[in-house]
């Protein structure tokens, strides 16, 4: 075993431990704490396949720009910031179809190679020449969808909406 | 061309006059100030349907054997689109013909003569501009029937008279009675309707899609081409089995019309209509239209030897069915009725047999003696208010004049010697003689029509004697009969005239054209006197039994034990007819329609809503899984994607496993 | 140049994408909700990521751009959910999703 193998298992262990706490905890704060750690771990995992401008992404839009948004939102929402969010019980409808379909991802993951294999590394000008020359319609594409979202936005939050 | 010609393209103004008369009565009648002056128009435009229909047939007797054809096509379709390969059109047109024009004189006198009739006959019912209008809308129909230059507008306005007879035998539709006789009638015709109907899609779908009368169709299925049969050498050549069911469904159309044995038990009933409407409708013209119908065809479309031999059957028997029913009943209009049906199986005898002329010439004067018994009971009805004959009796004294008029037609129906009736029946009876070796089954019911002439004699001498003879009413209560104003006097002494002497009509040789190959005067063979002088004498002898049994006020009493009380009672109950058909409608109909209802409540019905509860109930579930609840919605789609992965990933490899593919 | 082990970076998706449909199915806080969502795209974006470096031809780069796009919209998502947040909070007083069943009050 590698030691990136190794660190891959760990920074793994660490996201699948913290996206279930985040949805476990019951203080919305500690939610968005967890989750900002899962981001950075994911982040991690870029930067150990060399793939750096994802990891700097990972970073900036969800370790920063996501987690402080949902920060916002639990501020906005409560009237007390630590108030512990009420307990929901868990049907077993939605838990079972979870875990099967956890189940059946597993399967078809356990069906694929284990043999270790290279990774390919891309300089970070490969990529901004992919995404402005061949795949710049989706990045007009996405563009698009971001001002209309804007609009949209702001549109459900304006004043004397009712 | 001949000097008449002219006049003969304008014969659709025939019906056209009496249209006028409906119009206006029918839409105006109401507004006028008396009920009468409604009355007065529709006589007036009757009369000049009559003064022309009657200058048309005098055209066609003067120019032999023209036939005049005017019509119009109103639809026409190309081969390519019917499924007559030379095309199709629907054509409405007049023809004049001899036969067409012989009605024409019959249809439009007995018309003019009743709607004058009625002016005073009808005169206090309320109904009067309603009466006129139904009775305008029947000569329409009537003239437009015996004018028709093909098959479908023969149906259309046989349809037509038959809606007419309907209205008018309801006319007192607030009588139960009234309103059920006219069902009945509408009904039992319709029985025979539809088979006519279907005969004529047998003879388009034989005649009309190929070989010689390709062409049929394309010229709108009409009766004549110049003056032939349109069909031609076909018509002669008719013998295949399916003709021949064309041929009985033509004869079911004629006897449901025509009130024949088996359809027959409408007539009687219909007398339930004004005594005018049975002299014009129900003895005159519309049930002749049957045999009318019988001569067309047999003319122009042709009788296969099989079809002649059910319609000598089906006359001759009905002939003696109706007379002896005729016998014992006591109501004076139901017994002139039975003699109608009676008659009406002379003449379709006489057509069956091969001799259309010598039906028709029957018809010619059937009609004016049978409208003057009717008129004059009529006028009895109207004197005395009842119809019951055991309770008349002497009127002869009161009513001179109509007991005479009565007379007359009894003379002339019962084939007194010299007498219209005498001429025709004769000529009847021996064209069937004639026959009687084409075929063994003629014999029996030549012998039928023989019988009947007695009894048709007795029955209606003794309704005769019943009314008229003796010294007074028997039943004292009866108020005091007078004969009727002049407007009701004039119909009766030309219609005495005409059943006096029409049948001598036939010796002039210009009428005789009319009916061409009648054989007028009856010259047969060498046996024709025997038969006259047998048939005159069971006449005669009629006339005298009745005489003993009923003349001078006496009143025959069949005593209560003699085993004929039996038969009487059987013929008063009509052969329990109409109680069969009453069975057959309360057991077999009812009961169909019963199940029928059932079959449509519980298994159409209720498939159609066990679906619908079905829907209904799934819908309701179905909307409960819309909680609006995001989480619930995601978890729909959640279970779709499983739903997917499953499949992708397990079922659809083991289907291909299964098929043997890769 | 280094080695991996294509089984474990599925597996990982896998188990990320799980805990994201369970939080998307039990959890009533739409915040919550959002915050499982991004779980289970990111765990797709994972996988653009990993299939791009084990790809052997020059095209393999086209799964980064594309996990750039993705993580664009997953951005927007968020922006657009929390304005949501903010509005259903003004309307009703509270970010229950199962409170929140009808479009309008």
């Amino acid at each position: 075993m590698s030691l990136e193998e190794l660190a891959f298992l760990v920074l793994a262990g660490i996201a699948i431990g913290t996206a279930l706490a985040a949805l476990l905890v019951r203080e919305l704060v500690h939610t968005i704490l967890w989750i900002s750690v899962f981001f950075v771990a994911l982040s991690a995992i870029y930067f150990l396949l060399q793939a750096d401008f994802l990891g700097i992404l990972q970073l900036g839009v969800y370790a920063g720009a996501v987690t402080i948004l949902l920060l916002f939102g639990v501020m906005v929402t409560r009237k007390r910031i630590f108030s512990r969010e009420a307990a929901t019980g868990i049907g077993p409808f939605p838990l079972a179809l979870a875990l099967v379909s956890v189940v059946i991802l597993a399967g078809v993951a356990s069906g694929l190679p284990t043999q270790p294999a290279s990774v390919q590394t891309y300089a970070p000008a490969m990529l901004s020449q992919e995404l402005f020359t061949t795949d710049g319609g989706w990045l007009v594409l996405l563009g698009l969808t971001m001002l209309s979202a804007l609009a949209g936005a702001i549109y459900l939050v304006r004043e004397g909406r009712e | 061309m001949g000097a008449f010609d002219s006049l003969f393209q304008w014969a659709f103004l025939v019906p056209l006059f009496p249209l006028l008369g409906l119009v206006i009565v029918g839409f105006f009648g109401d507004r006028m100030k008396k009920a009468e002056f409604g009355g007065w128009v529709a006589v007036a435009f009757s009369g000049m349907a009559m003064v022309l229909g009657v200058l048309i047939a005098v055209g066609e007797a003067l120019t032999p054997g023209r036939y005049t054809d005017v019509s119009y096509a109103w639809l026409t379709l190309p081969g390519t689109q019917s499924v007559f390969s030379n095309g199709f059109s629907l054509v409405m047109g007049t023809l004049v013909d001899p036969i067409s024009a012989l009605m024409l004189i019959v249809v439009n006198v007995v018309g003019f003569l009743v709607m004058l009739y009625s002016i005073e006959y009808m005169h206090h019912d309320k109904g009067l501009p309603r009466y006129y209008a139904e009775l305008s809308l029947f000569l329409v129909a009537m003239n437009g029937l015996i004018l028709s230059d093909n098959l479908l507008e023969f149906f259309l306005f046989w349809e037509l008279v038959g809606v007419c007879s309907y209205f008018l035998i309801g006319f007192y539709y607030e009588k139960p009675s009234a309103a059920s006789a006219a069902k009945e009638a509408f009904l039992v015709t319709r029985v025979g309707d539809v088979l006519f109907l279907l005969g004529i899609f047998i003879y388009f779908a034989t005649y009309a899609t190929s070989g010689g009368g390709a062409g049929w169709a394309a010229s709108g299925f009409k009766f004549t081409t110049g003056s032939t049969p349109f069909l031609g050498s076909l018509v002669g050549s008719a013998s295949s089995p399916t003709l021949t069911i064309a041929g009985l469904m033509m004869l079911a159309g004629a006897a449901g019309k025509s009130a024949q044995f088996p359809l027959d038990v409408w007539l009687p009933d219909a007398m339930e209509g004004p005594t005018t409407v049975s002299a014009l409708i129900h003895a005159a013209t519309m049930v002749a239209a049957g045999v009318y119908l019988l001569a067309v065809v047999s003319l122009f479309l042709g009788f296969t030897a099989d079809d002649r031999l059910a319609i000598v059957a089906v006359g001759g028997f009905t002939t003696i069915w109706a007379a002896s029913m005729a016998v014992v009943n006591t109501d004076i209009k139901r017994v002139v009725a039975y003699s109608t049906i009676s008659q009406l199986g002379y003449m379709v005898l006489a057509v069956g047999a091969g001799f259309a002329m010598v039906g028709l010439y029957h018809l010619f004067t059937h009609a004016f003696f049978k409208a003057l018994l009717f008129l004059a009971a009529g006028a009895v009805i109207h004197a005395v208010g009842t119809q019951d004959l055991l309770k008349m009796g002497g009127l002869g004294k009161s009513m001179r004049i109509t007991s005479i008029a009565f007379l007359i037609g009894a003379l002339s129906l019962s084939g007194f010697p010299g007498f219209a009736g005498f001429w025709s029946k004769d000529d009847v009876l021996a064209s069937v003689y004639s026959q009687v070796g084409a075929h063994p089954l003629y014999w029996p019911f030549l012998l039928c029509a023989l019988a009947t002439v007695f009894l048709t004699a007795y029955y209606i001498f003794r309704a005769w004697f019943l009314a008229f003879s003796g010294d007074h009413p028997r039943d004292p209560t009866l108020p005091h009969g007078h004969d009727a104003p002049w407007a009701m006097r004039l119909p009766l002494l030309v219609l005495s005239v005409l059943a006096a002497v029409a049948g001598l009509f036939a010796f002039l040789p210009s009428f005789s054209s009319l009916l061409p190959g009648a054989n007028v005067p009856p010259v047969y063979g060498s046996t024709d006197l025997v038969l006259t002088a047998v048939s005159a004498g069971l006449g005669l002898g009629g006339i005298g039994v009745a005489y003993v049994m009923w003349g001078n006020g006496r009143v025959f009493q069949l005593p209560s034990g003699s085993p004929l009380q039996g038969a009487r009672t059987v013929l008063l109950r009509r052969y329990y007819m109409k109680d069969a058909y009453d069975w057959i409608g309360l057991h077999g109909v009812y009961r169909l329609a019963r199940a029928a209802d059932f079959v449509d409540q519980f298994v159409i019905d209720g498939s159609i809503r066990g679906i619908e509860r079905a829907f209904s109930s799934l819908s309701n579930g179905m909307r409960r899984l819309q909680t609006g609840v995001v989480s619930d919605y995601a978890a729909y789609v959640v279970t779709g994607l499983v739903g997917v992965l499953l499949f992708f990933l397990f079922v659809a490899p083991w289907i291909f496993r299964t098929m043997g593919g890769g | 140049m280094t080695d991996f082990v294509v089984a474990q970076f599925v597996g990982l998706s896998a188990a990320l994408l799980g805990i994201g449909l369970f939080g998307i199915l039990t959890r009533r806080n739409f915040i919550l909700l959002l915050i499982a969502i991004e779980i289970a795209i990111n765990a797709a974006v994972l996988n653009f990521v990993y299939f791009a470096g084990f790809a052997t031809g020059p095209g393999g780069v086209s799964g980064q751009a594309a996990a750039v796009v993705i993580v664009g919209l997953a951005a927007t998502e968020v922006a657009v959910g929390l304005a949501i947040v903010l509005a259903l909070n003004r309307q009703r007083g509270s970010i229950n999703v199962a409170e929140a069943t009808t479009l309008r009050q």
